[in-house]
């Protein structure tokens, strides 16, 4: 690996560890902005006013600021999200409960569109101007703008009710991986839905700028194939501005994993938050929209260096250092 | 991006006017008007659109089937859908542009600040829009939300501070083109005062595409203020929000799928038809606009 | 006594006949060829010079059949060793390129994938051309081209990418490309204009040392005189879509008949003469919108006649080779 490459990946970390710290000083600052007598906050409807004043001492709530701000890092670092006010359990074996849930449904979100959306992005491109090329186009922007939380309830409408094909609410009870999938079928189409339109946009129309870039046509020039050109040399160019995209977008997937887990009553970090809220259980908000914000400024540091295993020239430090004549 | 010296205010109304036009010519571009327009009427003129008051209660009418008394029929507390619907169009209206004109004045002042601050301090700020585009905007909603409790004025606050970034990294690179501008250079050399130079000069050329990504953030605003009223956490009841509509719908859906079917068209299609007027807007004026980072 | 039979010269590798190409445009329609007649000799390098408008960079384009989207007009002839080439359809045509007619560009900067090694490129267009042809041998193939196109370190370079490598070295690559699908003809369409004049004189060296090992045709496209004086054995003068004059070189440049190729060979800069104003040709290249009903040159010329602007001249012969389209060739001296 050249030094370059490693400049950048070592920048990169720096301000992705500067970008979660300045998060957790705003969530702190969030949680030291709530109203009212913080421990009668964090005990909830038990409090009586010994309690409160123990748990004020034993939490450190009497603290100046910074030193309040110290522990919350500190604790954060070991992994101690804080404590669940109603039932007494701590934030973190909560969060990891059900965050397997979130992710696997994002997951296959995420590949059901990538799988779904560049071949059709594909043909779009070079089938332009075509009738499917333009149904396309009007779809994928409906399924775009159309809210995933709308997409999903009409789902849930026509076909868990209606036509009563799939099994509606929640997860399995019984455990078997049958049932669980088939759940799973319409939360991830839902969620998808959205996606595989942004997505066969996106491709369709990198790929129709690179196509009409001057080392295609030196390509073209040399009688090289259509389906080479399409699927060797085009696709590769166009990843590049797709995944600069796509990564942007991630945060309105995990917004939009949020509401669906909801509308399809299915645990996940989206339920856990939303009823954390209802519960005035801030510890656990905090918690877990901490980890929201660290998973999903991970996945933009991975995005980030996927480019740098495609594009040559950010690994050797951008343009032209040529040697020679 | 053509860069001209203009004044501020010169011929704005004909640019607009043409750039209207060349909207229209296009199919999606004049459904997409079409459909801001009917919206925007509704929010504007919702107490004459809507055929009843939209919190009458009549409890003894509740689930009615669409008829000529009440065109969508009435929800589970018997209000009348249609007058919540054309209400709700006020209300995603109000949120979408406070939001956003909120975002877009502290966003361009931030991003033109970032511009002519020297390099350190130009970081700090960068870092800051970083940070705050970390956040899912729907996740930030939740955490203030649970902090501060439901509210329309906390839905507005949280949507513009996470548009900011937005607003800001956009206003930032155009000032920085434009301060390599030739008749920048020369407005300096003659002595121009600072103020005069962002006003008149800075201004007029950068806000064509900010307003442009505006409009094409409309339809997200409107989205995140539905799934936040959605889950209640939005603007307060008895207010007619479509989001709440949905809600309302989505917990009686044994009973009727009018209210979630009416609420989640008229969603759909407001948010919809901005989407395709905004793309339709960024593609006659500058197709390049909204691909920078 | 029996007449001799006239030495013929070999027939032309290429014939273009009449041909046009015409554009759709916001303004209308754009006549970029209007009309032109050459030949390409067999193993001869012909110089098109022209400003731009002229065409010339359409010409190869043409030849290539490589086209924007926007031409709605594609007529005349181009006969390739008897073979129509614009009566076949695309697949057969796509045949054609990177096997019998091979291309540089003008800009090395973006002709290559920058995503893809020089290897990558090279391995895929030799594949192409010789289905079945193993990759070590391809590689060992490679390589050689690069050497012989003067490019020490040819190891190194394969698995260079593009953006690693200066102008005059991609444009060394585009070079070795064309030569390695060993074309029966090969267009180069201002390959030194976009490089700095050290390294363009390099190139040039190159394809002069190039063109003795090189038994195909070459059409070098230039809008540098004094360049196609150097290299080329064909000359044609091409103004405003149509072609005015064409001949071997040497003929040209001595004796130009032309009104145009008279006043370009006065802008060339000559070495000798300091201290006067720069020549240059009074007007405006005319707006290829227009249409063709009279000689392209004539509101810039200086012999225009009134027949001039209303008639369209056609190419005469005035010596070996030497044709010249001009209504008052004889009139002017």
């Amino acid at each position: 690996m050249h030094t370059d490459a490693l400049r950048y990946l070592g920048s990169r970390l720096i301000t992705t560890v500067l970008i979660i710290f300045g998060a957790m000083v705003l969530l702190f600052t969030l949680s030291s902005l709530v109203p009212g007598d913080p421990a009668a906050i964090l005990l909830g409807p038990q409090a009586t006013p010994e309690y409160s004043k123990r748990m004020i001492v034993e939490m450190g709530l009497d603290q100046p600021l910074h030193i309040r701000l110290w522990r919350f890092f500190s604790n954060v670092a070991t992994g101690n999200l804080g404590i669940d006010i109603v039932s007494g359990r701590s934030v973190t074996s909560m969060i990891s409960a059900v965050i397997p849930y979130t992710i696997i449904l994002t997951f296959s979100a995420i590949l059901l569109a990538v799988i779904t959306g560049i071949p059709l992005g594909i043909y779009a491109a070079t089938h332009r101007g075509s009738v499917m090329d333009s149904i396309l186009a009007f779809v994928s922007v409906a399924f775009i703008a159309v809210p995933g939380f709308v997409i999903a309830i009409f789902l849930l409408l026509i076909f868990a009710i209606w036509l009563d094909w799939l099994p509606v609410l929640g997860t399995s009870r019984s455990g078997d991986w049958l049932d669980e999938l088939k759940r799973m079928i319409l939360p991830t189409v839902a969620l998808a839905l959205g996606w595989v339109g942004f997505i066969a946009r996106l491709v369709r129309t990198s790929m129709l700028e690179v196509m009409g870039e001057n080392y295609i046509r030196t390509s073209r020039a040399y009688g090289l194939s259509e389906r080479l050109i399409t699927y060797k040399y085009a696709l590769k160019n166009a990843c590049i501005p797709t995944i600069t995209i796509l990564g942007l977008g991630i945060g309105r997937l995990l917004g939009g994993a949020v509401l669906i887990e909801i509308v399809f009553a299915r645990p996940g970090l989206g339920r856990l938050i939303y009823g954390a809220i209802s519960e005035r259980n801030y510890p656990v908000v905090q918690g877990a929209v901490l980890v929201v914000v660290v998973v999903f400024v991970l996945v933009n540091l991975i995005v980030d260096l996927s480019y740098s295993a495609i594009d040559p020239r950010i690994r050797h430090g951008s343009a032209g250092q040529g040697g020679g004549h | 991006m053509a860069v001209l010296a203009r004044g501020a205010g010169t011929d704005m109304g004909a640019a607009v006017w043409g750039t209207l036009r060349k909207v229209c010519t296009t199919l999606t571009g004049a459904v997409g008007f079409v459909i801001v327009v009917l919206v925007m009427g509704c929010a504007l003129f919702a107490p004459w659109v809507a055929t009843h008051n939209p919190d009458a209660l009549d409890v003894m009418n509740r689930f009615a089937a669409p008829s000529g008394a009440h065109w969508l029929g009435t929800d589970h507390l018997g209000r009348d859908l249609f007058s919540r619907m054309v209400h709700g169009a006020r209300v995603a209206m109000q949120v979408a542009l406070s939001a956003i004109a909120i975002a877009l004045t502290a966003g361009t002042a931030l991003g033109i600040l970032a511009a002519y601050l020297p390099a350190r301090s130009e970081r700090f700020v960068l870092i800051v829009f970083d940070v705050i585009s970390s956040f899912p905007s729907l996740v930030l909603a939740l955490a203030a939300v649970a902090v501060f409790g439901p509210s329309t004025g906390i839905v507005v606050v949280i949507v513009a501070v996470t548009l900011i970034p937005h607003f800001g990294r956009v206003a930032r690179s155009q000032t920085l083109t434009l301060k390599s501008a030739p008749f920048l250079e020369a407005e300096r050399i003659l002595g121009a005062s600072w103020p005069r130079v962002v006003f008149f000069h800075v201004l007029p050329n950068i806000l064509g595409p900010l307003v442009i990504l505006a409009s094409m953030d409309i339809p997200v605003v409107i989205t995140i203020e539905a799934g936040l009223s959605f889950l209640g956490l939005g603007v307060r009841p008895p207010l007619a929000s479509w989001g709440g509509l949905i809600q309302d719908g989505y917990q009686y859906l044994s009973q009727t799928w009018v209210p979630v079917v009416v609420s989640s068209v008229a969603l759909g299609v407001a948010t919809l038809g901005f989407t395709l007027f905004g793309e339709a807007l960024r593609d006659a004026v500058d197709p390049r606009i909204g691909r920078e980072h | 006594m029996a007449d001799l039979a006239p030495v013929t010269a070999p027939t032309p590798l290429v014939r273009i006949r009449d041909l046009r190409l015409e554009a759709s445009t916001q303004r209308g329609t754009a006549h970029i060829l209007r009309g032109v007649s050459l030949d390409i000799g067999r193993g001869r390098i012909l110089g098109v010079v022209g400003e731009s408008g002229s065409g010339k960079s359409s010409l190869a384009s043409c030849l290539l059949r490589l086209l924007p989207g926007n031409i709605t007009r594609l007529d005349g002839s181009i006969a390739f060793d008897g073979t129509e080439l614009l009566g076949l359809d695309e697949a057969a045509m796509a045949t054609w390129r990177g096997a019998r007619i091979a291309m540089i560009f003008q800009d090395p900067m973006t002709a290559l994938n920058p995503l893809f090694t020089v290897a990558t490129h090279l391995v895929d267009v030799l594949k192409r051309r010789h289905p079945g042809i193993g990759r070590a041998d391809a590689l060992a193939r490679a390589r050689e081209a690069l050497v012989s196109v003067g490019i020490a370190d040819p190891d190194l370079r394969l698995a260079a990418y593009p953006h690693q490598l200066s102008g005059g070295m991609r444009q060394r690559v585009m070079i070795a490309m064309a030569l390695l699908v060993q074309p029966d003809l090969l267009l180069a369409d201002e390959p030194t204009t976009a490089l700095d004049a050290t390294v363009e004189a390099q190139i040039v060296d190159l394809l002069e040392g190039l063109r003795r090992k090189f038994s195909g045709s070459i059409v070098f496209i230039s809008h540098h005189l004094g360049l196609v004086a150097q290299l080329c054995d064909d000359l044609c003068v091409m103004y405003g879509g149509t072609v005015v004059e064409t001949g071997p070189v040497a003929e040209v440049l001595a004796r130009p008949r032309h009104p145009y190729t008279r006043a370009l060979l006065e802008c060339e800069i000559e070495d000798d003469v300091q201290g006067g104003r720069l020549k240059s040709i009074p007007g405006e290249v005319q707006d290829p919108v227009a249409p063709h009903v009279a000689c392209v040159f004539a509101p810039r010329c200086a012999h225009a006649s009134d027949r001039c602007r209303g008639e369209v001249p056609l190419p005469v012969e005035v010596g070996d080779g030497h044709r010249v389209a001009c209504l008052r060739l004889g009139e002017i001296g």
